[in-house]
């Protein structure tokens, strides 16, 4: 077996394919790790300005918190430079993304970026592809595959050594590609070089051998079962273009058909005109009531505009939480659709291991969530009442027996005294052992792949006539 | 002749396997791409009529939206991220749109399975161009690694009519493909009652068809060549594949790389300084006004107009340091698509977005058209509250239009696209023969 594997390692590191991906793979760490070093760097000092001195700026009304830069993001980018950097939070646990500091360079075209997961998920599984169709079919057709196996070799050796060289010729460029990548920001960026980017360094190496495993495997079956080399390729090829493109964008279609998400100007129609007409249909027939006699008293008046204003939020809030929550729902139809695809699988738990996918996300959402309950107790203690902005205002006057009461819509109030004590915000970004909770569900998913494709090979491999 | 070979060639590629499952493939991700876009074209529509009807600004915050485009359907380009609202007052010209919901809305869509999206010019970029691959890699190699190369040319056929004649049924079976798919999107297009396509739209509709063809002809000219050249067929479909990946996927995203790393932006800061120093000497007197209005009780018609013409003053100074901004921006995007003039994919996709009306060039004919707006009709407006009340509280809000493009002018603004797709096509043609005229057939 080890004379199958010296032997078929020699041939592909001759190779054409082996060269062309060895080439690749340094050109694109390389750039990667230049693109990444520079872009931490900027996000990084841009962070570091605006959080200069206190973080968050005290402030009772409203106050800003900015995401700290994730330094793994050249592992896998997920979507995250793409995120708001910054969310504002009102009292009542109230936040949303701040729109001022969205990416700024919107006229370039979407692509998706050059990470160490792009990377090994489209051009290193192809290139498995083209290192493994011929590993039987290619014997085959030269009629080498019988004179092989007339020498005493088992036929599970003669396929296992195969399996081993195409995986090893395809992990040596890797290594290499991520060993560049790795110098490159270790010179640039020795800050981020800590225990922890190493250990997630390895784990996503691990987890990119299980992935290229799994296309080593199918390049075999399929090389087993079909005689002509060519033809093999084609079928090989067919399969990679529906895992890489065609599940997830179906799925991506039909989550958008299947979802029921409302349209971003109905939710922007009930947020503003409907809402604030609601409340202010309430605060008008306050008059009528008074007039009937409901409302005697003006601490009864000014209690009934309160409930108003609070209905009002209420109104707002549940709008907002019913579209994010809609949207986050399809999102993760999406994604559950496109996991038929060993690639989604891969880039998910890529993206969960860089912390930068939608857990990420969710993990600061819920960093911000915390920090509103200290941020409620603060404002209560210095201001005495919880009061969250809204989007419209009302003001209006009313008469209680000849007297007339002015309505406002309450405001939050400014504090102006010392706020030295104002509580810090700090963002505890989720430690490995949770991102791999996260991810376990993919990894189980890429280790299904592979026993059932090395199954099938090898038993299509012990049946099939070498003739 | 070549009419017998160009026949024998063409009923080979229809008996073939490769072909069938290609064209499935081709159509039926056509056909659901496009039912899809149709039905988010139609959702996009109604919200913006029903935008327009009910969320009105008042006469001192004018809103307008932009409509979105109907040929979207095949090429979405940048369409639905680029936002569709935008808020003009005194004190604002804006210099970006954002969604209905302000600028979260339109970023919100996009994060679904984090891959992209499908129409039509995606349809044409990738399955098209693979399959073009795949139907030409074994013209002339295989024949040659079965040997009937040597039969075929014992035969009293000059070479350049063999090749020609391969040449000519490929590209029949190609742009044949081409046609089919392209037909079967703009038939359920517009069995459509809702989308009504002008003059215009056709003509711009056919433009991009024959830039899809020029796209596809590119590869199919690549692709012949490698046969010539190469012998055994797995091997050139190898190296093909290889072309493929570095043209549609590598190169083009290096090209965005470099042009987003490597290009010096004015950051936040230096923006908001450039503002306020265009706004210098205007400061003194400006603060002035606004004290003795706001806080003095001033209210003559004289200081009203003054603030008012000074706050107008200071958005437009602000505007010059966002349009200077959004010139640079403009260059990067340029640079990155100069950066990839060789990629044939990335010069269709320019050509595509210019003729559906989806690229950056029609977002920023609208944005401008948005400047002139403020500049002429809502300044206008409100220099009335000034002049003549009474004819303030009378007046409409002015109507909002842009200039559209004309089809020629986004024939000519693509004309040095087309022509490098052309030379590329023409190149590698000659190539090929030149390379299957000096073969050794044996």
């Amino acid at each position: 077996m080890k004379t199958i594997i010296k032997r078929e390692l020699l041939d592909h590191l001759q190779s054409i394919q082996f060269i062309v991906l060895l080439v690749f793979s340094i050109t694109l760490f390389s750039a990667n790790g230049i693109i990444f070093a520079k872009k931490f760097r900027q996000v990084d000092s841009t962070f570091q300005q605006r959080t200069a001195g206190s973080q968050p700026h005290p402030d009772t009304q409203i106050i800003f918190l900015f995401r700290q830069s994730n330094p793994y993001l050249f592992l896998a980018e997920g979507g995250d430079l793409d995120r708001p950097s910054a969310y504002f939070l009102m009292a009542k646990g109230y936040f949303s993304a701040s729109s001022a500091f969205l990416s700024r360079d919107y006229k370039l075209p979407d692509i998706p970026k050059l990470d160490w997961s792009f990377i090994i998920k489209t051009i290193f599984s192809l290139y498995v592809i083209l290192l493994g169709y011929a590993a039987v079919s290619g014997e085959k057709e030269e009629g080498t595959l019988r004179l092989v196996l007339s020498n005493p070799v088992g036929r599970v050796r003669f396929l296992a050594g195969k399996y081993i060289a195409i995986l090893c010729a395809a992990l040596v460029p890797l290594l290499a590609g991520c060993l560049v990548s790795s110098v490159i920001l270790a010179i640039v960026l020795p800050q981020i070089l800590t225990f922890d980017t190493v250990s997630r360094i390895l784990f996503l190496l691990l987890l990119s051998a299980a992935y290229l495993s799994l296309f080593a495997f199918l390049s075999l079956l399929v090389s087993s079962l079909i005689r002509r080399s060519s033809i093999a390729l084609l079928v090989l090829l067919a399969v990679w273009v529906v895992f890489i493109v065609l599940i997830p964008d179906i799925s991506g279609i039909l989550a958008q058909k299947l979802a029921k998400v409302p349209s971003d100007y109905q939710t922007a129609k009930n947020l503003g005109p409907f809402v604030q007409k609601e409340v202010w249909d309430k605060i008008n027939g306050i008059q009528a009531r008074i007039d009937r006699g409901e409302l005697r008293t003006e601490e009864a008046v000014k209690a009934e505009a309160e409930k108003a204003y609070e209905s009002g939020q209420e109104k707002l809030r549940f709008y907002e939480k019913n579209y994010e929550d809609s949207v986050a729902q399809r999102a993760r139809l999406a994604r559950d659709l496109s996991r038929l695809s060993p690639i989604a699988l891969f880039q998910y738990a890529a993206d969960d291991i860089a912390l930068s996918g939608i857990h990420g996300e969710e993990e600061f959402l819920k960093n911000i969530s915390s920090y509103s309950k200290i941020y409620d107790a603060y404002v209560m203690k210095k201001t005495g009442k919880l009061i969250s902005q809204s989007n419209w205002m009302f003001s209006s006057s009313v008469k209680v027996d000849g007297k007339s009461i002015d309505l406002h819509s309450p405001q939050p109030e400014a504090y102006r005294g010392d706020m030295s004590d104002f509580p810090k915000f700090v963002e505890r970004p989720a430690r490995l052992s949770e991102a791999v909770r996260y991810a376990l569900g993919d990894i189980a998913g890429l280790l299904v792949w592979n026993i059932l494709l090395a199954g099938l090979a090898f038993s299509m491999f012990l049946r099939s006539d070498v003739r | 002749m070549i009419g017998t070979i160009v026949k024998r060639e063409i009923l080979d590629y229809l008996k073939s396997a490769k072909f069938q499952i290609g064209l499935v493939v081709t159509l039926v991700i056509a056909v659901v791409a496009t039912a899809i876009n149709i039905q988010d074209f139609k959702l996009r529509q109604q919200d913006y009529t029903a935008a327009r009807e009910e969320m009105k600004g008042n006469k001192y915050e004018v809103l307008i939206y932009r409509p979105p485009q109907v040929l979207s359907v095949l090429v979405q380009g940048k369409d639905r991220v680029l936002g569709s609202k935008a808020s003009l007052t005194t004190l604002t010209i804006p210099d970006r749109l954002t969604g209905y919901m302000g600028s979260r809305g339109a970023e919100r869509q996009r994060s679904l399975s984090g891959f992209g999206s499908v129409d039509f010019a995606f349809v044409v970029r990738v399955i098209l161009s693979l399959m073009v691959v795949f139907l030409a890699y074994n013209a002339v190699s295989e024949e040659k690694s079965f040997g009937t190369l040597k039969l075929a040319l014992a035969n009293p056929v000059p070479r350049h009519h063999l090749l020609l004649g391969k040449g000519l049924a490929g590209l029949a079976i190609v742009l044949g493909s081409l046609f089919i798919a392209s037909t079967a999107s703009v038939l359920l297009m517009l069995v459509q009652p809702f989308i009504v396509l002008a003059g215009s739209d056709v003509m711009r509709i056919l433009n991009l068809v024959a830039a899809s063809a020029l796209y596809l002809i590119a590869f199919y000219a690549l692709s012949l060549f490698v046969s010539v050249l190469v012998n055994r067929p797995s091997t050139a479909l190898m190296i093909l594949l290889q072309l493929w990946i570095i043209l549609v996927v590598i190169y083009p995203h290096l090209g965005v790389d470099i042009a987003e790393n490597f290009f010096r932006l004015p950051g936040d800061r230096e923006l908001s300084a450039m503002k306020q120093a265009a706004f210098q000497p205007y400061e003194a007197e400006f603060n002035k006004v606004r004290d003795a209005y706001r806080y003095k009780g001033d209210r003559s018609p004289e200081t009203g107009r003054r603030y008012f013409e000074l706050q107008a003053l200071e958005s437009q100074k602000s505007h010059e340091v966002d349009l200077d901004f959004g010139r640079q921006l403009t260059r990067q995007m340029r640079l990155a698509q100069n950066l990839c003039l060789l990629s044939p994919a990335v010069l269709f996709d320019r050509m595509a977005n210019r003729y559906a009306r989806t690229g950056l060039d029609e977002y920023e004919r609208f944005m401008q058209g948005l400047a002139r707006y403020w500049q002429t009709k809502y300044l206008g407006l409100q220099k009335l509250r000034y002049e003549d009340l009474k004819a303030y509280q009378k007046a409409e809000v002015p109507a909002f239009d842009y200039p559209t493009e004309r089809t020629a002018e986004a024939w000519i603004a693509t004309i040095p696209q087309g022509l490098i797709l052309c030379l590329m096509s023409l190149i590698l043609f000659v190539l090929a023969y030149a390379a299957f005229l000096k073969k050794d057939v044996r």
